[in-house]
C-alpha cells in the first residue's frame, strides 16, 4: 500500500457489499475482534482493519486481502463483539462473494471448497483421490504447478494409507447426498 | 427556628438524598428522609477518596448558615438536622394522592438490637458463630450475623442479619445491657400448621420452628385432620406435604383455601414431585421446600416469609412532594459470558471493590495487596466499559463516571505504592476517555504525566497464567499489532444498572421508565418526571458523579419545593420561642463533672483519686460517676444529677462526644444552662491511644488531663446568654443574564413568592437558545423558549431589565446593593437584594484553526445550525461533509471539554443522513463524549453510515485550500493510511467559552477559574456556590452544559438562594469572631485570610466588620492578628493558655 500518497476515500460501496456493510455499520473499532481472533497472526490485515475498509468502500483492497479466507469460523469475535455484530457471518459472506465471482487470487481456496463439497455431494463423504484430482484439474489454468506443492503431503498421506485410491471418476454412489444438496439449493432459491 | 408547614419525603439517603433533604430543610420545610440501609451515605459510605482532591470533603455540604441547626461533624458518620426526620431501614411501601397532598406508607424493618441500649462493646461479635462475606467491603472480608453495617456511623449500633442468623442466642447471653431481643413477640403469635404423614418430619420441624424460630407450631398428620384444625383456629402459615395417604397435598390445599382464603401455604416435597409443587403454586401455594430439610436453610426461609407477611404496620405520612433518590445498581461482570473471569479469579475485581482495598477501613487496611495471595501489587490494569456500551449485555449507554474513577484509582494506587517505596505500573484500557466534566481533562493529563498508561483498546478476555498467577490480557493496537500484557490485578469498570427497587417504585408512583429501565425525565428537565410532585435525583435516573448528583439533587429539591409551595405549604411561618437560659455571668464558675465509667472499668483503678485531683480546682463543685450516658436511661440519670446539684457549667467525660449535641441542647432548654457552658470530652480514646500501655496509672493521668483541659475551657466560656445580632435579609434576588439558565432560576425563585430582577445586556431574553432548533432527542427548542419567556414576562414577581448592565455592587449575603445601568436611556437603577445568581452564559469559541475564515465552506457548528434554521442549506446538494471535533479544545490553553459539541455533531449528522441518505459524513474526533444515554445516538449515527475517524493531538487533520476546494488530509489509524477527503463543507466544533466578564466577577467579589468560568466553592460538594455566600452561578457561566443540565444548575442555584431568601433574618452561628477595634491596627490581614469572605472594611475604611452569618468561627483571623484584636467570642486567650497548661503540666 502506498503510504505516501493519501488515498481518496469514498464510502459508497457496490450492492454486493452493501448488505455486508450494513451488518458491520455499527462497528466502533474497539478491536475486540482483532484481539480475539486466533488466526489474526496469519492475516495480512486484521479483522478490524477489514471492517474499516468495508465502511470506507475499499472493495478492491478487501478482496486482495486473504483475511476473510483465513477465518476459521470459531465465532470468538461474534461472541465478544460489544456491538453484537454478526462478524463471522460477514466473513463468510465475503467468502461467498469471492467464490461467486470466482476471483483469481482466492481460487485456491474457493475451488478447494467447491471440489471438496462436490465429492461429498457425490458420495456422502470425501473421496480423497477424486477430490484432489478434480481440484488440480480445476486449478490447472490458474496454477499448473499446484500438484507439485501438494506432492510431499500426498506421499506422506499415501504412506500412512490415508488416501483411498478408488477410481476418481466413479459414478455417483447410491448413498449420494445429491437429494439433500438439491433441497438446500431449492430452499436457498426460495429465500 | 422558622418552620413551614410543608413537608417532603426524600427516598434514599445517599449524597443526593442528603443534599435534597438539607436544601428543603434549610428553606424551612419538614423533611422525612428514609433509606433502605441502616445508615446514610449510600455508596459514598464506601468511597474514601474523590478526585480532583483525592480526598473526601462531604462535610462541606453541611449548612453554613444557621449551622447550629444541624450536626457539624463528618457527614459520612451521620447527619442530624432540626427539620429532618431520618428513618433508616425503611422503604417506601405505597404512594397515593396528588401533588401537594401525597399519602405515603413506609415500611420500617425492626432491629433485634435495641439502639438505645446497645453500647457498642462488640462482645456479641466475638461469640456469633455465623460468618459471611461483608458487603461493606464488597465481600473482600467477612462479618458475623450480628454486625456493624458501617464501621464509622454515629450513632452506631449493631444489627442482626435476619436472613442468616441461626437464633442461637449467644449474643443475647453475652450482651451486658440486654440490648439484643432475638425472638420478637410477634413470632409467638404467628401460628404455623405442619401437615405431614411422617411423624419424624413433623416432630423435627416443630422442634426447629418452635425452639429455634420462636413460632407457635401445631401439627396434623393428614389432610383431613389439617382441614379440621383450620376450621378451629386461624393459622397464618401451613407447611403442607404433597404425598400423603388419603387426601393429598394439592387437594388439601384447595380445600384449605376454601376455609381460610388468607392462609399462606408452603408445599413440602421430595425432589421427584417438584413438578406437582410447582403446579400447586398455580393454585395458591406461595412457595415450596424440598426434602430433606436443612434447618440452616429452612428456618431463615420461614423467618423471611414471616417478615414479609408481618412487616411493621406501616407508618403513614402526608407529604407535599416526593424526591426519589434511591441510587442505582451495578452490572455484575460474572453475569453472562464473563470472558474477563470475574468471580472465577479473585484478582479480577470491580472498581468498587478496589475502592475498598484502598480504604484504611477496608479488608487490607489500605495496603495494596492481591486478594488471592496477599502479594503486593506491582502492575495493575483497569478495563473500562464492562457492561457499558455493550449490546451483548443490553447496555446501549455509557456509565458516565467510570473513566474518571479509573483515573482516580490509578493515581491513588500509584501514590500508595510510592509511599510503600516502589513504582506501580498502572494501565487503563479504554475505548473513549470521557473526560467531559469541568476540570476532568486536566486531571487526566495530570495522570498521564504521573505515568498512568492510557491504552486505547477494548479488552475482550483475561486469562490467568498458571505459573505466575498473573493475569494476561491480549489487545490489538490500532495498527493491528497484537500485544500481551500480564498484570497482578485487574479492575473492571462495572457499568450502571437501574436500582433494584426501580420497577417497584415506578409501579407505586407511576413514573415512566426508559428502555434501559431507568426513570425517564421530562423534556428539558433533569429531575422532573411525568408525575407532578414526584421528582428524581442522583444516580436513580442514571449514574452521575458527585457534583452532578449534588446539582441535580438541588434541582429536584427546587421542583419539590415548588409543588409544596404551590399547594400552600410555604405560606405559614411558625417560630418557636427562643430558649431562656439563666444569666450566670456574675456567678463564679461551678463545674459539675460527670464521668461515664462503663468504658473505663478495666482501665481506671482508683476513681476516687481521679475525682480528688480534679476537685483540686476550686471551680469544680462536683465529680460524679455514672454508667452508660449514651443510653436513654443513662442520660436520664444525668439529667437528674444536674437538677439535683444545680451547677452552672457541665462537663461530661464519655466516648463519642458527637453524639451529645442534640441532647445538650434539649438539656439546656430543660434546666436553663446555655449549651455553650456544657461540654463533652472523649476520655476513652486518649487513654487507649497508646495500645501497649494498659497501665492504669497512665490511663488515669490521660483522663485527668483531658478533663482538666475541658474544665479550663468551660471556666472561661462566654456566658453571655444573648445571641449575635441577626442579619436582616432583603428577600429578593438579582439574576444577571436572561438566557435559559437565568430565566429558569428567576422563575424558580419568583414561584416561591420572592421578587426577582433579571438584568440582560441584550435586547431580548433567550440567550443561546435563540439560535437552537432541536435537541438531540428532537425536543422543540423554540416553543420551549417562547413558553419560558412568556412565563417570565407575565410573572408578577419578575422584573426584566433588558439592555442593562451591572455597574457596581456592594454588600454581603442578605444585603446587597447593586446599581444597574440601562444602555438605551442612560439611567442608573439601584437594587437591593439578598442574593445574586450569575447566569451570564457562554458563547461559541472563535477560531483560526483549520483554515477557518479562508474559505466559506469552512464554518462552525453554530453557523451550521443557523444556516439550517434559516433554510439556507440545500442538504440534498451536499455530497460530502466533514466535521472536526475538539477544535482548540482539550489542549492548553482551553484544556476542557465543552460537552455539547459531540452531541451536536451527531444531531446534525443524523438530521442530514435522514434528509439525504446519500451524503457522506466524516467526523474527526479525539474521544466521542456521548456520555450517558446519549450513547444510543452515537450508535444510531454509526448505523446511519456516518464514519468516525479518531485523531490524536499530535496528528491532527490538515485542511488545505486549493482553488475553491478544500481538502482534508488525515491519518486513518486503522487502515494505517493517509486519507484525503474533499468535502463540500467543513464544520468545526469549537466549543464553548464563558462570557462572564472578570469585572462583573470582581464586582460581586467572586473568583473565576483559569478558563474564565465561575469558580465554585467546591467542585463536588458545593457546585453552584461561590466562596462568597449569597453569590451563585448557573448555566454556561458555570461550565459547558447542554440545556437540561444548564437548567438543573439554575434550579440548584435557585434552591441555594431560597435558603437565604426564605428567612427574614439570617441567624448567626454560635461561634463567631469579632474585632476589638481599639486594638485593631487595620493591617487587613484578617480580611485576606478569612476563607468565607466574612470580613470587610466599613465605609470610611476605619473599622473591620464581621458578618456573623458568614463567619464560620474557624479562628484563622484570630491566629493571624498581630495585636490580638481579632477574637473568637467565647474563646479568650486566657482560656487557651490555661488549657495548654492543663495539657502539659
Amino acid at each position: 500500500m502506498n503510504r505516501l500518497q493519501p488515498v481518496r476515500i469514498d464510502h459508497t460501496v457496490s450492492d454486493t457489499l452493501a448488505e455486508i456493510k450494513d451488518k458491520v455499520c455499527a462497528c466502533i473499532q474497539c478491536g475486540t475482534c482483532t484481539g480475539s481472533c486466533p488466526n489474526a497472526f496469519a492475516m495480512d490485515i486484521t479483522p478490524r482493519h477489514l471492517w474499516r475498509m468495508l465502511l470506507m468502500g475499499q472493495k478492491d483492497e478487501i478482496f486482495t486481502s486473504r483475511t476473510f479466507v483465513l477465518c476459521s469460523s470459531c465465532y470468538y469475535c461474534t461472541l465478544r463483539c460489544p456491538r453484537g455484530l454478526p462478524l463471522t457471518e460477514a466473513m463468510s459472506d465475503l467468502k461467498q462473494i469471492a467464490a461467486k465471482e470466482d476471483m483469481i487470487p482466492h481460487r485456491p481456496s474457493t475451488r478447494f471448497y467447491k471440489c471438496f463439497m462436490d465429492s461429498v455431494r457425490r458420495h456422502g463423504r470425501v473421496r480423497e483421490a477424486e477430490f484432489i484430482s478434480t481440484y488440480f484439474l480445476s486449478m490447472s489454468a490458474t496454477d499448473p504447478l499446484l500438484p507439485l506443492k501438494y506432492a510431499s503431503m500426498g506421499i506422506r498421506l499415501l504412506q500412512k494409507r490415508k488416501l483411498a485410491l478408488k477410481n476418481p471418476l466413479q459414478k455417483m454412489s447410491e448413498r449420494s447426498l445429491d437429494v439433500v444438496f438439491k433441497k438446500v439449493e431449492e430452499m436457498e432459491n426460495q429465500i | 427556628m422558622i418552620k413551614k408547614i410543608g413537608k417532603a419525603l426524600v427516598v434514599g439517603g445517599g449524597i443526593s438524598g442528603i443534599r435534597a433533604a438539607l436544601d428543603l430543610a434549610e428553606f424551612g420545610y419538614g423533611v422525612t428522609l428514609i433509606d433502605k440501609a441502616s445508615h446514610l451515605g449510600g455508596i459514598l459510605a464506601q468511597l474514601d477518596y474523590q478526585f480532583p482532591t483525592n480526598n473526601c470533603g462531604m462535610c462541606k455540604m453541611l449548612p453554613l448558615i444557621d449551622r447550629d441547626s444541624s450536626s457539624q461533624y463528618c457527614l459520612r458518620r451521620g447527619l442530624f438536622h432540626e427539620n429532618i426526620d431520618i428513618l433508616l431501614s425503611t422503604q417506601l411501601a405505597s404512594v397515593e394522592g396528588e401533588p401537594g397532598k401525597f399519602q405515603v406508607t413506609l415500611d420500617q424493618k425492626s432491629n433485634p438490637v435495641d439502639p438505645s441500649l446497645c453500647v457498642g462493646c462488640g462482645k456479641c461479635i466475638q461469640v456469633c458463630p455465623v460468618e459471611l462475606p461483608n458487603c461493606f467491603n464488597e465481600g473482600l472480608s467477612t462479618r458475623k450475623a450480628i454486625y456493624l453495617p458501617l464501621p464509622h456511623a454515629i450513632p452506631n449500633s449493631y444489627r442482626i442479619d435476619g436472613n442468616v442468623c441461626t437464633l442461637c442466642g449467644a449474643c443475647v447471653e453475652v450482651c451486658p445491657t440486654d440490648a439484643v431481643k432475638l425472638v420478637d413477640e410477634g413470632r409467638k403469635k404467628f401460628s404455623i400448621l405442619i401437615v405431614d404423614d411422617e411423624l419424624i418430619v413433623r416432630d423435627s420441624l416443630k422442634e426447629w420452628l418452635e425452639i429455634e424460630g420462636g413460632f407457635a407450631v401445631e401439627m396434623a398428620q393428614s389432610g383431613q385432620e389439617a382441614l379440621e384444625r383450620l376450621k378451629e383456629k386461624k393459622f397464618r402459615l401451613m407447611l403442607l406435604d404433597i404425598k400423603m395417604p388419603g387426601m393429598d397435598g394439592v387437594e388439601t390445599l384447595q380445600k384449605a383455601k376454601e376455609i381460610l382464603p388468607d392462609l399462606h401455604v408452603v408445599m413440602m416435597t421430595a425432589y421427584a414431585t417438584v413438578e406437582t409443587a410447582v403446579e400447586a403454586m398455580k393454585i395458591g401455594a406461595m412457595d415450596y421446600l424440598i426434602k430433606p430439610f436443612d434447618p440452616d436453610v429452612l428456618i431463615p426461609k420461614i423467618v423471611k416469609i414471616y417478615e414479609e407477611l408481618n412487616v411493621s404496620a406501616g407508618l403513614t405520612l402526608e407529604v407535599g412532594a416526593i424526591v426519589l433518590s434511591p441510587g442505582n445498581s451495578y452490572f455484575n461482570p460474572a453475569d453472562g459470558k464473563d470472558t474477563l473471569g470475574y468471580g472465577k479469579n479473585p484478582d479480577v475485581i470491580t472498581g468498587l471493590e478496589f475502592e475498598r482495598i484502598l480504604s484504611a477501613a477496608g479488608p487490607y487496611e489500605g495496603r495494596l495487596v492481591r486478594p488471592s495471595d496477599g502479594r503486593p501489587i506491582k502492575k495493575m490494569a483497569w478495563i473500562q466499559c464492562v457492561g457499558s456500551r455493550d449490546f451483548q449485555t443490553n447496555a446501549d449507554f455509557c456509565s458516565n463516571i467510570c473513566c474518571m474513577y479509573a483515573i482516580k484509582e490509578a493515581m491513588k494506587a500509584k501514590e500508595r505504592a510510592q509511599n510503600a517505596g516502589y513504582e506501580l505500573d498502572a494501565a487503563i484500557f479504554y475505548m473513549d476517555m470521557r473526560t467531559f466534566g469541568k476540570s476532568f481533562q486536566r486531571y487526566k493529563d495530570l495522570a498521564e504525566r504521573c505515568g498512568v498508561r492510557f491504552t486505547r483498546g477494548r479488552i475482550h478476555s483475561v486469562l490467568p497464567d498458571k505459573e505466575s498467577g498473573n493475569l494476561v490480557v491480549r489487545h490489538a493496537s490500532y495498527s493491528g499489532k497484537i500485544s500481551k500484557d500480564a498484570f497482578d490485578m485487574i479492575v473492571l469498570a462495572a457499568g450502571q444498572r437501574p436500582a433494584l427497587c426501580t420497577s417497584d417504585i415506578a409501579e407505586m408512583t407511576g413514573i415512566e421508565l426508559n428502555s434501559s429501565g431507568f426513570p425517564s425525565t421530562r423534556p428539558f428537565s433533569m429531575s422532573g418526571t411525568n408525575q407532578n410532585g414526584i421528582v428524581v435525583a442522583g444516580t436513580f435516573a442514571g449514574l452521575k458523579d458527585i457534583s452532578e448528583s449534588v446539582t441535580q439533587a438541588g434541582a429536584a429539591a427546587l421542583l419539590a419545593s415548588r409543588v409544596i409551595h404551590a399547594s400552600g405549604g410555604g405560606l405559614a411561618l411558625e417560630s418557636g420561642p427562643a430558649p431562656i437560659y439563666a444569666d450566670v455571668s456574675r456567678e463564679n464558675p461551678q463545674v459539675m463533672v460527670v464521668i461515664c465509667s462503663c468504658n473505663m472499668a478495666s482501665g481506671l483503678s482508683e476513681p476516687e483519686k481521679l475525682a480528688e485531683n480534679i476537685k483540686a480546682d476550686p471551680c469544680v463543685k462536683h465529680v460524679l460517676f455514672t454508667d452508660r450516658i449514651c443510653t436513654t436511661s443513662g442520660w436520664e440519670n444525668l439529667v437528674e444529677m444536674v437538677k439535683k446539684h444545680h451547677p452552672n457549667r457541665l462537663l461530661i467525660g464519655a466516648c463519642l462526644p458527637y453524639l451529645y449535641a442534640r441532647n445538650l441542647k434539649a438539656l439546656g432548654e430543660e434546666v436553663g444552662i446555655n449549651p455553650r457552658l456544657m461540654d463533652v470530652v472523649d476520655i476513652h480514646t486518649p487513654g487507649f491511644s497508646d495500645v501497649d500501655s494498659q497501665d492504669p496509672e497512665y490511663f488515669r493521668s490521660m483522663t485527668e488531663t483531658t478533663l482538666k483541659m475541658s474544665i479550663a475551657k468551660l471556666k472561661y466560656a462566654d456566658c453571655a446568654s444573648s445571641v449575635h445580632a441577626e442579619n436582616s435579609v432583603f428577600q429578593q434576588a438579582l439574576i444577571v443574564g436572561g438566557g435559559i439558565a437565568g430565566m429558569s432560576a428567576a422563575l424558580a425563585i419568583a414561584d416561591h413568592g420572592f421578587k426577582v430582577d433579571i438584568v440582560e445586556h441584550e435586547k431580548e431574553l433567550g440567550g443561546n437558545l435563540r439560535w437552537l432548533e432541536t435537541t438531540i432527542e428532537e425536543h422543540d427548542i423554540p416553543s420551549f423558549l417562547a413558553d419560558t419567556i412568556a412565563k417570565v414576562e407575565k410573572h408578577p414577581m419578575i422584573k426584566v431589565h433588558t439592555q442593562s448592565t451591572v455597574i457596581a455592587s456592594a454588600g454581603q449575603v442578605g444585603q446587597f446593593f447593586t446599581a444597574i445601568e440601562e444602555n438605551e436611556a442612560p439611567a442608573v437603577i439601584n437594587l437591593e437584594h439578598g442574593v445574586v445568581i450569575l447566569a451570564t452564559g457562554g458563547a461559541e469559541a472563535v477560531t483560526t484553526s483549520y483554515g477557518y475564515g479562508k474559505n466559506k465552506k469552512i464554518i462552525t457548528q453554530k453557523e451550521l445550525a443557523q444556516k439550517v434554521n434559516a433554510d439556507e442549506l440545500d442538504i440534498r446538494s451536499i455530497k460530502t461533509l466533514v466535521m472536526i471535533q475538539c477544535v482548540d479544545s482539550r489542549e492548553e490553553p482551553r484544556n476542557y471539554c465543552s460537552r455539547v459539541c459531540c452531541a451536536s455533531s451527531i444531531k446534525s449528522a443524523l438530521q442530514f443522513k435522514k434528509e439525504n441518505p446519500e451524503i457522506a459524513i466524516y467526523v474527526f474526533y479525539r474521544d466521542m463524549m456521548t456520555y450517558g444515554f446519549m450513547e444510543s445516538y452515537f450508535t444510531e449515527a454509526r448505523k446511519a453510515g456516518v464514519i468516525f475517524i479518531p485523531y490524536t493531538i499530535n496528528k491532527k487533520p490538515v485542511v488545505t485550500n486549493e482553488n475553491d476546494s478544500i481538502f482534508i488530509t488525515a491519518f486513518e489509524p486503522i487502515i494505517s493510511q493517509e486519507i484525503k477527503i474533499e468535502p463540500d463543507m467543513l464544520v468545526l466544533g469549537t466549543g464553548i467559552i464563558p462570557t462572564l466578564p472578570p469585572s462583573l466577577a470582581q464586582t460581586f467579589g467572586i473568583a473565576l477559574d483559569q478558563d474564565g468560568f465561575f469558580q465554585e466553592a467546591e467542585s463536588k460538594w458545593r457546585p453552584v456556590d461561590s466562596l462568597k455566600e449569597g453569590v451563585f452561578a448557573c448555566g454556561l457561566a458555570h461550565s459547558p452544559r447542554n440545556i437540561p443540565e444548564a437548567i438543573a444548575t439554575a434550579e440548584a442555584a435557585a434552591q441555594r438562594a431560597l435558603r437565604i431568601l426564605g428567612h427574614e433574618y439570617i441567624p448567626a452561628g454560635r461561634i463567631s469572631s469579632t474585632v476589638r477595634s481599639s486594638l485593631c491596627s487595620l493591617c487587613e490581614r484578617c480580611i485576606d485570610t478569612c476563607p468565607y469572605g466574612a470580613r470587610t472594611l466599613n465605609e470610611d475604611g476605619k473599622k473591620v466588620l464581621v458578618n456573623s452569618a458568614m463567619c464560620q468561627g474557624c479562628g484563622l483571623c484570630a491566629a493571624v492578628c498581630p495585636n490580638s484584636a481579632s477574637v473568637i467570642e467565647g474563646y479568650p486567650m486566657e482560656q487557651m493558655l490555661e488549657m495548654i497548661d492543663a495539657a502539659i503540666l
